[in-house]
């Protein structure tokens, strides 16, 4: 019996020393980019692995300015900000109408709705990009909201038509009797019943679309308009030779991630599998 | 109540701005896409009827063989060591008590931050004279060029991408076998144990045939996002040295917007969502046989 328990001893301890190498390779390359933010760029070179001599806030303040990553932050969050709300909001409608209204072509409908959860953004592009530059929409972040917008939405629906599924019917009964229109039903008993599946979509979209390079680099060319990750990408590019100003530019667009994540690190963990579970 | 639900003009209203959204913004542009990619089109004249000619045209392309092999690579590299990862540490965490949130939490961390700055920050880790090659010069070792060498049949940037992806995106595939794997009975376990079975029996004969279904969930996100994909590639290495790194996703984007081919580029878009489609097909049809009751 001993014999067992050392043994199950030694097991445990090997599982927490194989975790803790697991955690140093997933925490080392960002605590280092984050050491030699500070660096000059002599230092990088000279003394990669020593805590920096001073803490030398000039790269900073160059990468915020000069790489355009202030006003990209706040068009990040203008485009990422508008589409949450609207996506919440359209497609909880949409969801409401397939989960709980009676018509026929529920069903074909929603169908329709999830062939969008398989199609890759980069296939609708070229048409979009073509048909945008005509009607003015190319360089504007509207432009941007409306393929972020409907790629949330077949996410935002699927789970939200599940809340809605579920919801007791004498809820919607009693209201009923009370003399609620089917509006007053949906903002009064639905949305605040199905608080959790707003929270999960609306983490979802917004974690997608805070982070989209691709789409927002092909609609937007002017500086001005930029997202967070175009102007990064453009800013610590080959043609730049101050490395220490590029790992502060990476830290500034990586860190309020980071402050938000180890703040409510377990909701925004369980939310998103939650989401990608049902998705 | 009945006839408060069958009301016509609120079932429209609901139902119509994601309706018209889903139509305008994808439905139609994937129907002009597969149109295009049948046309020769450059954008400044209108799009001409050319038949097959794109698709007979790649074969020709030497960078879109590059770019279907590595993307095919990615594919299967991905998937297993996704699954074989994920599982593990799923494995190991559902097993210890302290510190399970933490090690979770930081293993998680990658999958929400934004794969640009993520990837730009792997390229200086594994450019020339930075990062670990700075290390290793520390022990006297020369390190080779990571993301420039060009031999063998997978080429060593491939690699060192492809595990920075593993990286980035296990923390996702751990998470959805641990949401599994806590959902089974724990009397399953205990009538193991009184039969003699070890943790690691009960792990194979147990857990592995309760979680097959979510290993296809998890197996179809990640053979999509792997075809998928696009942001760390384009900033480690932007395809190159010389198209070795490209990718379908790559490809598409430089012949799109850098050579202006736009048909050429739908082309190489039909292709990718035919690859979505069967992959996600076949693994449904492998993967998921048979349903256990938990």
């Amino acid at each position: 019996m001993k014999n067992s328990k050392t043994k199950s001893t030694i097991i445990k301890v090997m599982i927490y020393v194989f975790l803790t190498l697991v955690a140093i390779i997933y925490l080392a390359p960002l605590l280092w980019v984050f050491m030699v933010s500070f660096k000059t760029n002599a230092e990088i070179f000279t003394s990669p692995f020593a805590l920096p001599e001073s803490f030398y806030l000039d790269n900073f303040i160059f990468a915020w300015t000069a790489g355009k990553l202030g006003i990209a932050t706040l068009n990040s969050f203008i485009v990422c900000g508008v589409t949450l709300v609207l996506s919440m909001l359209i497609g909880s409608m949409a969801a409401f109408a397939i989960g709980r209204l009676r018509w026929k072509l529920a069903g074909p409908c929603m169908t329709f709705f999830m062939i969008g959860m398989m199609i890759p953004v980069h296939c609708v592009m070229i048409p979009l990009f073509t048909r945008f530059a005509k009607i003015g929409l190319s360089n504007s972040l509207i432009g941007l909201v409306l393929p972020y917008l409907t790629f949330s939405l077949p996410v935002t629906i699927f789970i939200m038509t599940g809340f809605f599924k579920s919801m007791p019917n004498e809820l919607i009964e009693s209201a009923c009797i009370d003399g609620a229109s089917i509006y007053g039903i949906f903002f009064k008993i639905a949305l605040p019943l199905s608080k959790t599946g707003l929270f999960v979509t609306g983490l979802m979209t917004f974690v997608a679309n805070w982070n989209e390079l691709l789409l927002a680099m092909v609609l937007i060319s002017d500086d001005t308009k930029k997202t967070l990750p175009v102007s990064l990408s453009k800013f610590v590019g080959p043609y730049n030779t101050n490395y220490s100003q590029m790992f502060a530019a990476i830290i500034i667009a990586i860190i309020p991630t980071i402050i938000v994540y180890c703040i409510f690190s377990n909701q925004i963990v369980d939310g998103l599998t939650a989401g990608a579970v049902k998705g | 109540m009945d006839k408060l639900l069958r009301d016509k003009k609120a079932i429209i209203i609901f139902i119509t701005p994601a309706l018209l959204l889903f139509t305008v913004v994808l439905f139609i542009p994937i129907c002009q896409s597969v149109y295009y990619s049948f046309c020769e089109y450059k954008g400044l004249t209108a799009p001409k009827f050319i038949g097959l000619t794109n698709y007979r045209n790649m074969l020709k392309d030497k960078s879109l063989v590059y770019a279907l092999k590595n993307s095919l690579f990615f594919l299967i590299f991905s998937c297993l060591t996704q699954l074989v990862i994920g599982l593990l540490l799923a494995g190991l965490l559902t097993n210890i008590e302290k510190g399970r949130n933490l090690f979770k939490n930081i293993i998680y961390l990658p999958c929400v931050l934004s794969s640009t700055a993520l990837g730009l920050l792997w390229m200086f880790i594994f450019s020339p004279k930075l990062g670990v090659n700075q290390l290793l010069a520390k022990f006297g070792m020369e390190g080779p060029k990571w993301l420039m060498d060009t031999s063998g049949f997978i080429i060593l940037p491939m690699w060192v991408i492809a595990f920075v992806a593993l990286w980035q995106y296990v923390g996702q595939s751990m998470m959805l076998y641990m949401a599994q794997i806590s959902g089974i009975s724990k009397s399953l376990y205990e009538a193991s144990y009184i039969d003699g079975c070890s943790k690691v029996k009960s792990f194979i004969h147990i857990t592995l045939p309760l979680i097959r279904p979510m290993v296809a969930t998890a197996m179809s996100l990640n053979a999509i996002g792997s075809l998928k994909f696009f942001d760390l590639i384009f900033n480690m290495t932007e395809g190159g040295p010389n198209h070795r790194t490209e990718v379908l996703a790559t490809h598409l984007y430089t012949q799109g917007f850098k050579f202006n081919k736009y048909g050429y580029a739908s082309a190489i878009g039909v292709i990718l969502i035919v690859l979505c489609l069967a992959v996600t097909a076949f693994i449904n049809k492998v993967v998921k046989t048979e349903n256990y009751e938990m």
